[in-house]
């Protein structure tokens, strides 16, 4: 209680909520909830039906207690419901036999009894006014829309100022018009009236349009807040203008793909069984997290041709994630057993990119090399910007001009090849150019409406812009970093230990899909595979894993070559302590991590150069295991595992770099 | 299909209004007329075959002392000698003292009832079985208890109507919706304002529905009651009396009253019921 702070109005502490269930169990529908409502805000509760935002809700009301923890209102403990909590429920609850005028009367007249009769009626026919329902005040209930009846209901809840007013789906039932001129109407006035309130919606633009926050509900049982959104969008905000506000889409993504994951999660949690141990494995039903990209193919051929089964693990299935975040939570969460990664996020969550909360999580193969490629507005093509110094040319004098290109993940090597790519010609990309995260198959059309000027991102999506004449390739990972690693396999560090024969049958498995997608004879097949609507869902025209067709080249100057996949060879899948180095590096050259004093230890627990070789030899594979030496980039610099330090502080165009010790766990195997 | 359906009931509708009532309705008016001719003509042929010592229903005109109190409900000759009417005023006055009797305490006891579960658990199986008991089993015990005929009538209508209005009220009290009740949690509305503004109002239409099935079970129940109990004015004892007397007509003209009364009364509670609840 002492850091309530003075504008504190509600406080929810530590509350659970369990219900006895009519067989004698219990049903727990909320744990662990904290939150706090200051004076004057407005705050939105969503999440799926079940969530028990609603329970949460009645509690704040009073209706139900909590089963453990406290539900305070300045200071004191919610323990009935009162005029001060006021509820707008979400069937209107009017009274059938009452006026419209009668049911606002009934409030104010038994809540403010301290007023005249006089200055009763003043409030009741004020607030008539206020919801504009002059012309309808004698009439009962039943002859008014939804609408007018929602109305009726907030002008009872009104008029009788509570402190906070709640709100439970109070536009659920009524149609869209209707609901978008309540959510103004009652915008004004909570604006109007400096009303606190809370409102249970599932709407995600009603949600952003009123709210100063909006609290994520995980999916029950055991619900609790999964995050929370600060909306902080201009006020006074109007329905129609607030969609063009630069942030709108990047909030409304931002809790569509909260809801999604939590829809996801279930449905992986109903599928999740208990490990199945089975042919000397200590688990062969693996849940393995992919996003559709042509880089996916290993998963998907171990899949399609039976590899995986080959190598004991009978039960795989193949999760599709529309983001890497989806991956980076599903690995987090433990929902996933391992997936396919983007290169730098191994080291990325394992140094806390994610959350500040270190995580363990190694590599043991990498997947693809190239395949990447950077994609510009065919507008920049018409501009005549050919080369990198054009573009340089072309940002230097456009400096009013905010240039915002796409990347998939702060991790992935898209967003460290555009951003080197970009410093070696002196372009800051930090202050430049805007660079914001979005999900490879969104890339495209937004390029298409204009909200990006690029992007750098996996096949097909490079190609596919070109074909359709959106926009062109300018430059390929063959000219910046050829052989750079693509995708890499992640799974976590004490799933490793927890399951290691499992893991080195999934490496193997792998290994043997990636020499199968190398082979030139199986492109086609691959290409139909990949193509179905269960993997990339995308023509095959647009997939290649040789040289496409000229006519994706026909923008002139085509860049030198296609940069095609490799799955497979001399080098190519063993993973290399230089290269996760150099994404360690450049992370933290650009602000996203800080630059871990135990490097080594990092690169150590990350990097499982022993699991690869192990499986690459028992596959009778010797000759993969090749090591690569220092990296060469296409601006001549060379980059050697020695003194990345010294790496850094020699480098120009930088964010301030900060260097920290990463604290560990030390390895425990848990099974996920 | 559809459209054509849609024009002919539209050629139908239209001339519809401009038409007088009666051929709006003739269906609604003729044949229940011809329904009850029909039958009074099968009962008069089946009387007069002989098969039967029940008279016919010309016989309410053709025997004289009934043709008598067909014409004249209204004399009054002091003692039992009254008039149809006023014989059947003094049970509608009876029923009336009970059933007032019944809905005060059925209405009450069921709020009560229904508004307290525990109170509820301890008298539901009581009050369901004595439901159950016939008006005229209650005739002896009224009459043993009461001593006399009048107040043993009136309870006689108590205890047979109150029961539909107090089960009728209880439970249209715990079928009150939740939401209702939040409002008044919400508001913290005091005992007396959540039963005048919600409670009572909320449950007015089960309470309708006890009073209006009261209101037939307590005209039944005076009839029985009153055929029981010599030597009192009532269409009851008139039924009996001439039973008696073996004027078999009389008999059924009083029928014919009880039968219109009855009807009456069940209207009159139905459209008190549609005055206070426009909807129901």
């Amino acid at each position: 209680m002492n850091d309530l702070v003075a504008n504190d109005l509600v406080a929810v502490e530590q509350v659970d909520k369990a219900f006895t269930l009519a067989n004698g169990g219990e049903y727990i529908a909320l744990a662990g909830i904290n939150l706090t409502i200051k004076q004057g805000e407005f705050v939105s509760l969503i999440g799926h039906s079940g969530c028990g935002k609603s329970t949460l809700l009645d509690m704040i009301a009073g209706f139900s207690q909590p089963t453990a923890g406290l539900v305070s209102m300045e200071g004191k403990q919610v323990t009935e419901p009162g005029p001060n909590r006021m509820v707008v429920f979400q069937n209107y609850s009017l009274l059938p036999w009452m006026t419209v005028r009668q049911n606002i009367e009934l409030a104010v007249k038994k809540v403010m009894i301290e007023l005249s009769p006089v200055e009763q009626q003043q409030i009741v026919e004020h607030h008539i006014d206020l919801v504009g329902l002059r012309h309808a005040a004698d009439k009962p209930p039943e002859q008014l829309s939804g609408g007018m009846k929602q109305r009726v209901a907030i002008a009872r809840a009104l008029a009788i100022r509570p402190k906070l007013l709640l709100l439970d789906e109070p536009f659920g039932a009524l149609d869209a018009l209707t609901r978008g001129n309540l959510q103004e109407q009652l915008m004004k006035i909570c604006e109007e009236n400096q009303v606190t309130a809370v409102m249970v919606t599932h709407d995600v633009d009603e949600a952003l349009l009123l709210s100063d926050r909006v609290v994520m509900l995980t999916n029950g049982p055991s619900s609790n807040i999964g995050q929370i959104l600060e909306v902080d969008l201009p006020r006074p905000r109007r329905r129609m203008e607030i969609v063009n506000h630069p942030n709108y889409y990047s909030y409304r993504s931002e809790i569509i793909y909260f809801l999604n994951q939590q829809k996801r999660i279930k449905q992986l949690r109903a599928r999740k069984q208990s490990a199945i141990a089975r042919h000397g494995l200590e688990k062969v039903n693996l849940e393995i997290g992919y996003v559709p990209l042509t880089a996916c193919a290993p998963l998907v051929i171990a899949k399609e041709k039976g590899l995986f089964a080959h190598h004991g693990l009978d039960e795989v299935n193949l999760v599709r994630e529309t983001s890497w975040r989806g991956i980076q939570d599903g690995i987090a969460g433990g929902h996933l057993d391992a997936a396919q990664m983007p290169s730098g996020m191994p080291v990325w969550m394992t140094v806390g990119g994610m959350d500040n909360k270190p995580l363990p999580v190694v590599s043991a193969l990498t997947l693809t090399r190239n395949g990447n490629a950077i994609t510009l507005d065919k507008q920049f093509n018409d501009q005549g910007i050919f080369v990198l110094e054009d573009l340089k040319k072309f940002l230097l004098e456009t400096p009013e001009k905010q240039h915002t290109f796409g990347v998939v993940h702060p991790a992935s090597m898209h967003n460290l090849l555009l951003r080197y790519w970009l410093a070696s010609a002196g372009i800051n990309p930090n202050q430049d150019t805007t660079i914001s995260t979005l999900p490879p198959a969104q890339m495209l059309a937004n390029l298409q409406a204009g909200n990006i000027d690029g992007y750098c991102v996996g096949e097909p999506w490079n190609t596919w812009a070109a074909m359709e004449g959106i926009g062109y390739t300018i430059a390929t990972d063959l000219e910046i970093w050829n052989g750079h690693p693509g995708k890499v396999l992640g799974v976590r560090e004490d799933w490793s230990l927890a399951y290691p024969n499992t893991h080195v049958a999934l490496v193997k498995a792998l290994l043997e899909a990636c020499r199968y997608c190398m082979d030139g004879n199986n492109r086609d097949e691959i290409r139909e595979i990949l193509s179905r609507a269960d993997y990339l869902g995308a023509d095959v025209e647009y997939i290649h894993l040789g040289d496409p067709d000229a006519n994706t080249c026909d923008l002139q100057p085509s860049p030198a070559a296609y940069a095609h996949h490799q799955f497979f060879g001399s080098g190519v899948n063993r993973p290399s302590r230089t290269e996760h180095l150099w994404l360690m590096t450049q992370m933290a050259r650009w602000g996203d991590i800080p630059f871990p004093r135990n490097w080594v230890e990092i690169l150590e627990r990350v990097c499982k150069v022993s699991l690869f070789s192990l499986a690459a030899r028992e596959l009778g594979m010797p000759e993969i295991t090749y090591s690569r030496g220092p990296i060469q980039l296409f601006d001549g610099v060379t980059f050697t595992a020695d003194d990345p330090i010294t790496y850094l502080n020699n480098l120009e165009i930088k964010h301030d770099i900060y260097m920290a010790e990463i604290p560990l766990t030390a390895p425990v195997a848990r099974a996920a | 299909m559809v459209t054509q359906t849609e024009k002919q009931t539209r050629t139908v509708k239209l001339p519809r209004t401009s038409k007088p009532f009666w051929n709006s309705r003739t269906q609604d008016i003729l044949l229940p007329i011809l329904g009850t001719l029909g039958f009074l003509i099968v009962w008069q042929l089946f009387s007069a075959s002989g098969l039967t010592r029940l008279p016919g229903p010309l016989s309410l005109w053709t025997d004289t002392r009934t043709r008598q109190l067909l014409m004249y409900p209204f004399y009054d000759l002091g003692g039992l000698d009254k008039g149809l009417f006023w014989q059947t005023l003094a049970s509608l006055g009876r029923v009336a003292q009970g059933y007032s009797m019944a809905a005060v305490v059925g209405i009450s006891v069921g709020i009560l009832v229904g508004s307290n579960h525990l109170l509820n658990k301890a008298f539901d199986p009581l009050f369901q079985f004595l439901r159950m008991v016939a008006p005229l089993a209650w005739v002896p015990i009224a009459l043993v208890a009461l001593q006399q005929n009048q107040p043993a009538a009136i309870f006689v209508i108590f205890i047979t109507a109150v029961w539909p209005i107090l089960i009728n009220t209880a439970e249209g009290v715990r079928q009150i919706p939740t939401d209702f009740q939040n409002v008044a949690k919400v508001l913290q509305l005091s005992r007396k304002d959540y039963y005048i503004n919600i409670l009572f109002p909320a449950a007015l239409p089960y309470i309708f529905t006890g009073l209006r099935i009261a209101i037939g079970l307590a005209w039944l129940a005076i009839i029985a009651a009153e055929i029981v109990m010599s030597g009192i004015v009532g269409i009851g004892f008139f039924i009996w009396d001439a039973y008696q007397q073996n004027y078999i007509s009389e008999i059924i003209l009083a029928v014919i009253y009880i039968g219109a009364v009855g009807l009456l009364l069940d209207r009159g509670i139905a459209y008190i019921q549609r005055l206070i609840l426009p909807k129901a």
